[in-house]
């Protein structure tokens, strides 16, 4: 796998106020377009566009409560988000072994040459 | 783990020109990060990597820009960025490969920057994450996960 990044995913993340929503939804459980906007500086539409963009890349889900929409952080989803950021670290370490083994090797059949 | 960069050193028993030669020659870079490309690597060239997987023989690419080619000190290039776009800091990953001779071999320090420029700083989310969500629901998937990509990677 080449960059083990999913693009789509990491720009829904990649905005702080995504980013932010997706706090309080965890640390609330459970949020609207109108509790989130109330603990962020921007509108509730603004609000209602960001959950849109996180529905889309499966970040949130939705629920209808009444006349508004009730969203929750859909785990899974988020623990494939932060799973990858990891094993971007995991790959290079690989990629890095590799590296040596092979300048090693090189490096050994020069000096039984010389 | 610290999400703005990822930086590592290490020491390689080989001197700086043999390790530049296994960072920049195509020959090479196919067998550490199975990925094909042309060109030689000089400042200001741009060109793909392409990744072929074996099993299904799905072709995947991604287009670099070497930035700095200095031998046998310094090899950097940006990757990560869309296509068409002129890479610079804010749309793209700097992969940067300092080499320090150290006595018969070379200290290799190696970063990759720009992720938080990206908006990849999730730590804080991920602390909040764990927070709530301890467990093995979340740890066993990622693991497996993990050393799949560990095992397609060799």
């Amino acid at each position: 796998m080449s960059t083990a990044v999913d693009d789509d995913l990491w720009s829904a993340i990649g905005d702080p106020t995504r980013r932010r929503m997706l706090d309080l939804l965890l640390a609330g459980g459970e949020g609207t377009a109108t509790t989130l906007s109330a603990d962020l500086p921007v509108t509730r539409q603004a609000v209602t566009k960001h959950l849109l963009v996180l529905d889309r890349v499966g970040l949130v889900r939705s629920a209808q409560a009444g006349r508004e929409k009730r969203y929750v952080v859909d785990d899974a989803q988020l623990a494939r988000a932060v799973a990858q950021l990891n094993a971007v670290g995991s790959l290079w370490d690989a990629r890095l072994r590799r590296i040596k083994s092979l300048a090693e090797a090189i490096q050994q059949s020069k000096n039984t040459k010389r | 783990m610290e999400y703005g960069s990822i930086e590592r050193e290490l020491h390689v028993d080989a001197s700086p020109e043999v390790v530049f030669e296994v960072l920049t020659s195509p020959e090479y870079i196919k067998d550490w990060w199975s990925a094909e490309t042309d060109t030689e690597m000089e400042a200001g060239t741009s060109s793909r990597f392409t990744w072929t997987d074996a099993n299904t023989g799905r072709e995947d690419s991604a287009p670099f820009t070497v930035m700095e080619s200095d031998p046998p000190r310094t090899f950097s290039f940006r990757w990560t960025y869309d296509e068409g776009v002129v890479p610079a800091p804010g749309n793209s990953l700097l992969v940067t490969f300092e080499l320090l001779p150290t006595g018969e071999g070379t200290t290799v320090r190696f970063k990759e920057t720009g992720y938080r420029e990206l908006g990849w700083e999730v730590a804080k989310l991920e602390a909040e994450y764990n927070d709530h969500r301890q467990g093995w629901d979340f740890y066993l998937p990622r693991a497996a996960a993990l050393a799949a990509q560990l095992a397609s990677a060799r």
